[in-house]
């Protein structure tokens, strides 16, 4: 077993120690469990305790640690009576994740989680007006509940969906495999019998999600889901970037990103769906530019867009 | 002397002296450190380096001394240390446990942080008895009602910054907060932290905006140099009832507020309605299209917002408004195009 560093042991005895010396004896099993520490781990610590103390380090002002019948004692630690406070990177770790699962739709608003949070929030100081607060994405609730039920009784669902790439709603049987969160987004990956392929969706873009009586395998083992997987026989783009437009480098996967003069930034992207290169250039306007590839995407979907203004005046 | 057994004497003499303590004073007390002088500074410095990262308030006082390392004595902040009992029962620091391990924050000590939060927590509740604590046993209940079964690890992944936990703790203890944001140093009373479409923001009073200041929006990793806390805690009151809606991108800016009528096609209406808010829809046309008054502050945001339905959504006014996106598109559309000719692709 590889020793942990100092400073990780000292947090781990300062934290330990209070608890161990306001019980009873509890037992070794216990403490591990309840400090996520190997008992290994732990014993190594608390041989060492038992050296430490007080000045001038006579008997009755060191530690006093007993190891006994698998229960531990641990006295005369009575400046260490109390665990150190949390650090803002701590609370946050936790106020985040706990309020993070509280925003996911159908959670309880009064059960354990929200209980926890609200106490922690009170002894941090960040209690109950909502001064931190999480929320994954705005979904309507029964927009998710399908899906979730659907892939939890491995049921083949049926799905209207737009599609933001093609900017068009299809109606597709998918036999969803994970509904899961990320970037604040929820998705659903699966097969589409349609594309006979797995497919990535965007649960805000379902428009109508229908629980099938079928069911479908599961397949055995899933890598990790890429959010944005371009194919590779999609044509290249590439596009000279101001410092207004550097977003796009930074937000989308590309072929690689090169640095010219004046702060432009060159990146080659691979374009599978037009309406997606069509928003982008059109968000970004003149601070993005095709060099290589469709030169004509941009203009033609703004004279689109603005034959719809000269309709409707 | 192990370095382990130094620190943690070195903490004990701290807390159970009752007054400041010079560093020739903890040398003897703490024992274990060098009898080289030069040795004993450099260790002794690392130390207190160690002390204050791992949060303990460690405090340098001034003392009426005649040498100069008698004149500056150590103490640790008691009642800034110990961690008052937050009253969890063994279900609620089970949820946090669960939470913890579905949700992350992608950042490098984000993993250490919420294992010695729990660990700290997890001192503060009485003993379970002999039957373990741990949360990936007992306690079904606090699972439960969130999914029917329990959010597998690793289930949702927040983005990360740097100066996310500053401004935590800064909203915490009610600390103003130092930043720079496109181009302007701020100071700002932090009220809110929020995790909105993937990104955090932080709501406060700008104290550069206005006489008495005005409230702004930040995007926390838009701040340019870092956020640094100023001046004492208890700076100001953070007002009740924060804003709990997502937060569109047309509001994420400082230009004067407008009120923007956008006219969205039937087939988009619910994806515009989930996105700028039920309360915003003003009106609804005979063939499903939403008409919706949005309050901008970003008229960049705006504009990327009403485009990102490309020719199924449109500004119906003000007028301004309206010709500012029209001028925009005509600008692109005019943009010479295809260098080659005939090379578009469908």
């Amino acid at each position: 077993m590889s020793r942990a560093p100092a400073p990780e042991r000292l947090n781990r005895l300062l934290t330990i120690v209070p608890w161990v010396a306001s019980n009873d004896g509890p037992t070794v099993r216990e403490v591990c469990a309840r400090f996520n520490v190997e008992e290994a781990e732990l014993l190594a610590d608390l041989d060492l305790l038992f050296l430490c103390g007080v000045y001038p380090f006579t008997p009755d002002t060191l530690i006093e640690v007993d190891v006994a019948d698998g229960r531990v004692w641990i006295r005369f630690a009575d400046y260490f009576r109390r665990p150190l406070r949390l650090t803002p990177g701590e609370g946050l770790a936790l106020v985040a994740a706990g309020e993070a699962l509280l925003a996911v739709p159908g959670a309880d608003p009064d059960g354990a989680l929200a209980g926890a949070l609200a106490k922690l929030g009170a002894v941090l100081g960040v209690g109950g007006d909502g001064s931190v607060d999480v929320e994954l994405a705005p979904v309507e609730g029964d927009v998710l509940a399908d899906p979730r039920r659907a892939e939890e009784g491995h049921r083949k669902v049926e799905l209207d969906y737009y599609s933001f790439g093609r900017d068009r709603t299809t109606t597709r049987v998918v036999h969803p495999w994970r509904v899961f969160n990320a970037e604040g987004e929820w998705y659903l990956t699966g097969w589409c019998e349609q594309a006979a392929a797995e497919r990535l969706f965007r649960v805000d873009r379902i428009r109508r999600a229908a629980l099938l009586a079928e069911r479908f395998e599961p397949p055995a083992a899933r890598g990790p889901t890429a959010l944005f997987h371009p194919d590779p026989d999609a044509p290249v783009v590439v596009l000279d970037l101001d410092p207004a437009a550097h977003w796009i480098a930074e937000r989308y996967p590309n072929e690689g990103v090169a640095r010219r003069g004046g702060g432009v930034l060159r990146v080659r992207l691979r374009v599978g769906e037009r309406a997606w290169l069509e928003r982008i250039l059109l968000r970004a306007g003149p601070a993005a530019r095709v060099v290589e590839g469709d030169r004509a995407v941009a203009g033609p979907a703004a004279a689109r867009i603005l034959e719809r203004y000269r309709r409707a005046r | 002397m192990d370095r382990l057994e130094r620190l943690v004497n070195l903490v004990a003499a701290l807390l159970d002296a009752d007054r400041p303590l010079t560093r020739a004073e903890l040398r003897t007390r703490v024992g274990g450190y060098s009898a080289d002088e030069d040795a004993f500074r450099r260790n002794f410095e690392r130390d207190k380096e160690t002390l204050r990262q791992m949060g303990l308030p460690l405090l340098a006082e001034a003392l009426e001394g005649e040498r100069a390392d008698e004149q500056i004595g150590y103490r640790i902040d008691r009642e800034a240390y110990e961690l008052p009992d937050p009253g969890l029962t063994e279900e609620e620091l089970t949820a946090l446990r669960i939470a913890a391990s579905a949700v992350r924050l992608d950042e490098p000590w984000a993993d250490t942080a919420s294992r010695d939060a729990l660990r700290k927590l997890a001192a503060t509740a009485p003993a379970a008895g002999d039957s373990p604590g741990r949360g990936d046993g007992g306690a079904p209940g606090a699972a439960g009602g969130l999914f029917g079964s329990r959010p597998e690890p690793g289930f949702t992944e927040l983005g990360g910054g740097e100066d996310v936990a500053v401004v935590f703790g800064a909203v915490a203890e009610c600390r103003r907060v130092r930043f720079g944001y496109h181009g302007e140093q701020r100071l700002v009373d932090p009220w809110r932290l929020s995790y909105r479409n993937g990104h955090w923001y932080l709501a406060g009073l700008d104290h550069g905006r206005g006489e008495a200041g005005e409230e702004r929006l930040f995007r926390l990793d838009r701040v340019e140099g870092g956020v640094t806390p100023s001046g004492e805690r208890d700076a100001f009151d953070r007002p009740t009832g924060g804003a709990a809606a997502p937060i569109p991108t047309w509001r994420l800016g400082d230009d004067p507020e407008v009120e923007v009528r956008v006219l969205v096609d039937a087939e988009q209406a619910p994806w515009a309605v989930a996105s700028a808010g039920a309360e915003r829809v003003v009106g609804r046309r005979p063939d499903g299209a939403v008409e919706l008054a949005l309050p901008v502050t970003s008229r960049r945001g705006l504009r990327s917002w009403v485009l990102g339905f490309l020719d199924h959504a449109e500004v119906l006014g003000p007028p301004e408004v309206r010709d500012e996106l029209v001028a925009w598109l005509e600008a692109i559309a005019a943009t010479p195009g295809p260098a080659v000719a005939g090379r578009e692709v469908g």
